[in-house]
């Protein structure tokens, strides 16, 4: 079973290369088909069918077959991990900024 | 004594912006912000210099998919009152950016903490946009082990004299 950490590399990953993040900007809009998604862009469709395929591994967006197209659509919850991470590393400065207030007091007593 | 941190900017999500008044003077407290020995008993071990430009890194225990390194690089240091880095803690992940400032006050100093960098890729603003307040808010909420908890637990343990 895959860590939740590494889920999370998996989404940032995901979004790391511009051309999946186009993707996901035009699945925002809405469902589209793979040949509807490949339009735009300037590459093979099997490079574009790559990309997917990194976006559907990181849960980022769900297929289903429609006949015979597969239909890509946008689940925005997993973009929930970069609030999450945030969320973290504010909890860690919390506990952090505590400690140091320890280690002050420690350091100016007689 | 117990310290009172607050936040300047509750429900951001590209930033942490966090205040803390502390009742010493501000070369105790920047002091405490850049010599290792002083560092690694409130935050991590670590081999800071305060030198622009340098590279350092933060350490606790590793754990599944953390190799334990947060990796950083000083980019502003104006002693006592400003100081900058880096922080990425893996390679995959984004590097976002840690700011301290130092202001003398009455009877202490007021520290201020703003950790940026979490969602400022410009590419992504229109999907956040459409997500709009559902970003913060109305999303299901996804239950991640808190990696950071785990690197605080670590340092914890570290810090122990």
């Amino acid at each position: 079973m895959k860590t939740v950490q590494r889920a999370t590399e998996d989404v940032f990953t995901a979004i790391a290369h511009p051309l999946r993040r186009e993707l996901l900007n035009l699945l925002a809009g809405g469902e589209h088909t793979a040949g509807q998604l490949a339009a735009p862009f300037a590459v093979t469709r099997p490079a574009v069918s790559q990309h997917l395929r990194v976006l559907l591994d990181a849960g980022l967006v769900r297929e289903r077959r429609d006949g015979r197209e597969r239909r890509y659509r946008l689940d925005p919850d997993r973009l929930t991990v970069v609030r999450d991470w945030l969320a973290s590393h504010e909890r860690l400065w919390r506990l952090r900024l505590h400690a140091l207030g320890d280690y002050l007091d420690g350091q100016e007593q007689p | 004594m117990t310290t009172d941190v607050r936040s300047n900017a509750p429900g951001d999500h590209d930033a942490i912006d966090l205040e803390a008044f502390y009742p010493h003077p501000v070369e105790l407290v920047w002091r405490a912000l850049t010599e290792p020995a002083a560092l690694a008993t409130w935050l991590m071990t670590n081999d800071f210099q305060a030198k622009v430009g340098h590279r350092f890194t933060f350490r606790t225990d590793p754990a599944p998919g953390f190799d334990g390194i947060v990796r950083c690089r000083v980019l502003d240091c104006e002693p006592p009152r400003r100081l900058a880095y880096t922080w990425r803690g893996m390679p995959e992940l984004p590097e976002t950016i840690v700011s301290w400032s130092l202001e003398p006050v009455p009877g202490g100093t007021r520290l201020r903490l703003v950790h940026s960098g979490f969602a400022t890729d410009p590419a992504l603003a229109p999907l956040r946009d459409l997500l709009g307040g559902g970003w913060r808010s109305k999303l299901l909420a996804i239950t991640l082990p808190d990696l950071l908890g785990r690197l605080a637990a670590g340092s914890r343990s570290q810090g122990a004299p």
